[in-house]
């Protein structure tokens, strides 16, 4: 097969993106009043609604549909006052009724878009020529969104004896109920994505915006999130559309990319050697890393859809939307840009402190008040150090920091104060000092230590001189050696290359 | 003192209140007017006899502790099949739920037992209640208690026929295209189906969602009125998002004058094909006699009846079809045995579990909601639905009421009509009424002056004007010699207090 770069080349992959989020931060389900969670005994959190006995209605959670207003605000769409609940029938004991509760032509909110910015080794996946390019290569892509509507989950079924818990082979199946109605909001794109690493960018843009707003905790791995990619393939040039294979089990942002990767690879080799490329649902098998047929779709399928009589349609007060709004807090993009403004972090540093809500809340009380020198070493701190040593507060990410600006210890000996530290109430400072780490900064006292290393190390100096300016590290080591590993390298490493060229 | 089916839902009550008897001997005359006439009548599926007189003792320790009784202590009522009460079976006379234990209980069920009634048991029913006679239970028909050998009409028929025979005092059932008000006026009963949201649908199996309503039966108007004071206690109900706050006390007003008031009458239905003589000339002596209690009588039109049984047999079965998609065998009703698949097992639990006319109108409405079927038939037919409801609108405006017939014919023989398009036909004076939401109520006038049979007044009123309706249909009980009225045959038999 070809490379996705000799791919691209010759032909357009036209992607799109289903997304699937469970609103797993609401206490109760979506039409009824049962218990939110999937941890507990199976079938614990039913009742005659959630398991659709006979008579029983559903009433809408209008907290799942704060949720979702949200969830559109942030997404640039459009909030349409009027929708309502349509049911969708097909016969699988997952759905307790049969059919499942969902929206028809109009959703909560519509028409949105998130522009992902593309940079690095990924904007390379974009032939240059199809796109405006900055100078550093990256580019933005605006990515429209066609729609978020709201519907309910099904059960989790597992088949006993089938293959990889599938229904084939099976001898048994189980059904557990306790997802069967959870609120969920699925987010359909525009087939506006290009290649597999835009498709991964705006999978973790959204899941960064969710995570933000605190709808749900996003969790690509439980499958509280979950994405499927739709793809065809057409020559460059061509206006209409190819045939499209849906993408599934895409359940990690690496597995997104290398799916995409492999499909549009495999469909292009179909399509040059003349072949045909079938509207089908195709299984991500990490392992083997490929994609294998699911069901080929002959017909579509009929649902039926007709509007839910049980639940009347919705006619959103502007209160109410002016209730979600306000709920809406700062995104990820603001954040970043707030954070370059305030604290003159470095872009990328800024943007990955904004992705995650609870990295850039321990970022912000980390950094306080700090000055735009400090504030760097934080954000390099709580990037970089803290996520290696679990149960590091506040306190303890600040006081590095500040030793780190001033030299007194190096980055590590930071590693090894907090994972010494982690989850005590002992001040790293004090560590340090008891630990005699401290590393000295007196320029008199070091400078003695220079001088004495100089004169014996003659040879090393010769080589400097004579162009090997790495030698500089071994001079450094030797320095360190000398004092116990009490004076600061950083220094020493100035004092040396000063007094060596001068 | 007699047999307790000549006292109303109140002389019960407040004789139980006076001491006048207990409500335990009131269950027990109760259960001996049901053992002496329903083996001939068959209006019960399931009787609860250890529930009723558990529930009557609690009504005589309550009132030995000298405790306030609720308005409908100690009156036996039973309640349609197809209404949950937590540990009883709910059928909907259907083979698919015959050993389906509910496992909660029905807001309408539950209000009516706060009220402190007696719970007799489940009545009979059309299956999953299509249709108009009661001959599609799976069980067993119901017979007419005026006629043994004819219908009582449906598909509330085990309600209408076990009030009308006497066997209790007060029934629940519900209606969805007339099947309170067409089996109460074959029975010779008042029956009434609210204003839709009025009464909550919260555990009643569903059939067509946007058109089912629950209702009360009894003789007396005056029963049917306090039995909607019971449903609509406590106003609305947040576990059905379509019920309305519909509280208030509908005996307020329910021996008011009519004078003044208007009553509309469509000439074009008294002209109808199909309408029995008896039936127009009851009709036109019910208008007369509105009239003569000081009613202007005005005439109406309701220009897009005729397209209403049309609209209403595209949507009522397209509700149906997934109303009753849930009953697959999987967890709970009919599970075909030995099955080696889930598809076979799920086809085969719906082909044995359900009845002709269940499947009939699932098929339709599976047939009607597939893609570019739908578009056709059900937007079209929600369209017709909007131009009615616009009719009545503009009618209600003329006048506060309308009477025409609930049936064209009285009682009909047991398989007399056997094609299901004429019988969806007979719905043509019931139907408009769902599809607009409006309250009805079926009001018995007179005998036939042929078959000798009880005839019904229809009176249909705007929505939320419930208690205006009831106004109506006492004047017009006032006028008549039907109320309190047992069917003769079992009138007095059995049941001695």
């Amino acid at each position: 097969m070809k490379t996705l770069q000799q791919v691209l080349e010759d032909w357009e992959a036209i992607i799109g993106l289903e997304v699937h989020t469970e609103l797993t931060t609401l206490e109760t389900k979506m039409f009824c009043g049962c218990r939110l969670s999937h941890d507990d005994e199976p079938n614990e959190n039913v009742c005659p609604i959630c398991l659709g006995l006979p008579g029983a209605l559903p009433v809408p959670n209008e907290k799942a549909i704060e949720s979702i207003v949200m969830a559109g605000l942030a997404t640039n769409c459009q909030v349409m006052r009027r929708s309502m609940f349509y049911r969708k029938h097909y016969f699988y004991p997952d759905m307790a009724k049969n059919y499942q509760t969902t929206q028809g032509p109009i959703a909560f909110v519509m028409h949105g878009h998130l522009d992902l910015e593309v940079n690095g080794e990924g904007a390379q996946e974009r032939p240059d020529a199809t796109v405006k390019k900055a100078s550093d290569g990256s580019y933005v892509a605006p990515i429209r969104i066609l729609r978020i509507h709201m519907e309910e989950d099904a059960a989790k079924m597992n088949h006993l004896g089938g293959v990889e818990g599938r229904i084939g082979g099976a001898s048994e199946s189980l059904i557990d109920y306790n997802r069967c109605g959870t609120p969920l909001i699925e987010l359909v794109t525009e087939p506006d994505l290009r290649t597999p690493e835009e498709a991964r960018l705006f999978m973790e843009k959204l899941r960064q915006t969710f995570l933000t707003l605190g709808i749900s905790d996003c969790s690509l791995e439980k499958g509280s999130m979950r994405c499927d990619g739709n793809i065809s393939l057409r020559r460059r040039g061509e206006t209409t559309f190819g045939t499209k294979t849906e993408m599934k089990n895409l359940n990690s942002f690496k597995s997104l990319h290398d799916a995409l990767e492999y499909e549009i690879r495999r469909q292009a080799e179909v399509l040059e050697e003349g072949g045909v490329v079938y509207q089908e649902t195709r299984h991500w098998e990490p392992s083997k890393r490929r994609t294998v047929v699911m069901r080929v779709k002959e017909t579509n399928d009929d649902y039926r859809m007709y509007p839910d009589p049980d639940l009347a349609p919705f006619d959103l007060s502007d209160e109410f939307i002016e209730r979600c709004r306000a709920r809406v807090p700062e995104l990820p993009d603001a954040k970043r840009d707030r954070y370059v403004r305030t604290f003159g972090l470095k872009r990328d540093h800024a943007a990955r402190l904004a992705g995650d809500p609870a990295v850039a809340r321990f970022f912000e009380e980390t950094v306080a008040d700090a000055d735009e020198k400090l504030a760097g070493v934080v954000a390099n701190v709580v990037l970089n150090i803290v996520p290696a040593h679990p149960g590091v507060d506040v306190h303890q990410a600040r006081v590095i920091s500040e030793l780190l600006a001033a030299d007194a210890v190096t980055f590590a000996q930071a590693h090894e104060v907090l994972e010494a530290t982690a989850g005590t109430d002992v001040d790293p400072e004090t560590y340090v000092d008891e630990h005699g780490m401290r590393q000295s900064t007196d320029a008199d006292a070091l400078g003695a230590i220079v001088d004495e290393v100089l004169a014996r190390c003659a040879s090393q100096v010769q080589q400097y001189r004579s162009g090997n300016k790495k030698v500089v590290g071994f001079l450094v080591g030797q320095c360190m050696k000398a004092t116990g590993s009490a004076g600061n390298p950083k220094l020493f490493s100035q004092l040396l290359v000063q007094k060596l060229d001068g | 003192m007699g047999c307790f089916d000549a006292l109303s839902a109140r002389q019960i009550a407040a004789g139980i209140v006076a001491g006048d008897f207990s409500a335990t001997e009131v269950a027990r005359a109760s259960l001996d007017a049901i053992a002496a006439r329903d083996g001939q009548v068959q209006a019960f599926l399931q009787l609860s006899e250890d529930r009723a007189l558990a529930a009557a003792a609690k009504t005589d320790a309550a009132r030995a502790a000298g405790e306030v009784l609720p308005p409908l202590a100690g009156v036996p009522v039973a309640f349609k099949d197809n209404m949950n009460l937590m540990g009883t079976r709910t059928t909907c006379a259907s083979r698919m739920l015959e050993t389906y234990e509910s496992a909660y209980t029905a807001t309408c069920v539950q209000r009516m037992l706060d009220a402190g009634v007696t719970p007799m048991g489940k009545l009979n029913m059309d299956e999953f209640a299509f249709g108009s006679t009661t001959d599609s239970s799976a069980f067993h028909p119901t017979n007419n208690p005026w006629d043994t050998t004819r219908v009582p009409g449906g598909s509330s028929g085990g309600s209408a026929a076990a009030v009308a025979s006497g066997e209790i005092t007060i029934a629940l059932g519900s209606d969805t295209g007339g099947s309170i008000r067409q089996p109460a006026s074959l029975c010779g009963v008042v029956g009434m189906k609210p204003t839709y949201g009025m009464v909550s649908r919260f555990g009643v199996v569903a059939f067509g969602s946007s058109l089912d309503q629950v209702g009360p039966f009894g003789r007396h108007v005056e029963d049917v009125a306090l039995a909607l004071n019971a449903l609509t206690a406590g106003g609305h109900d947040r576990f059905d998002s379509t019920s309305q706050d519909g509280e208030q006390d509908f005996l307020a007003h329910l021996n008011d004058s009519i004078e003044g008031r208007s009553v509309g009458v469509i000439p074009a239905l008294f002209e109808a094909k199909g309408l029995a003589p008896e039936v127009r000339t009851a009709l036109q002596r019910a208008a007369d006699k509105l009239a003569d209690a000081g009613a202007n009588i005005i005439e109406v039109d309701l220009p897009n009846m005729a397209s209403a049984i049309a609209a209403y047999y595209v949507i009522a079965p397209c509700e149906a079809f997934s109303n009753l998609a849930r009953y697959d065998g999987v967890r709970y009703g009919y599970q075909e045995p030995g099955c080696s698949t889930l598809a076979e097992q799920s086809s085969l639990s719906r082909a044995h579990g359900f009845g002709a006319e269940a499947k009939r109108r699932q098929m339709l409405g599976a047939y009607l909601l597939s893609s570019g079927i739908y578009e056709k038939y059900y937007l079209a037919a929600q369209k017709v639905r909007t131009l009615i409801t616009a009719d009545y609108r503009r009618a209600f405006k003329q006048v506060d009421a309308i009477l025409m017939p609930a049936s064209p014919t009285p009682a009909w023989k047991h398989g007399a009509i056997s094609d299901p398009a004429e019988l969806y036909l007979a719905d043509i004076y019931t139907i408009s009424n769902n599809i607009a939401g409006n309250c009805g109520i079926s009001v018995p006038v007179c005998l036939g002056a042929e078959s000798g049979l009880p005839i019904g007044a229809q009176l249909q009123g705007p929505v939320f004007a419930d208690a205006q309706l009831l106004t109506f249909a006492r004047a017009l009980e006032r006028s008549c010699s039907m109320e309190g009225v047992v069917a003769p045959g079992f009138s007095g038999r059995g049941g001695e207090l």
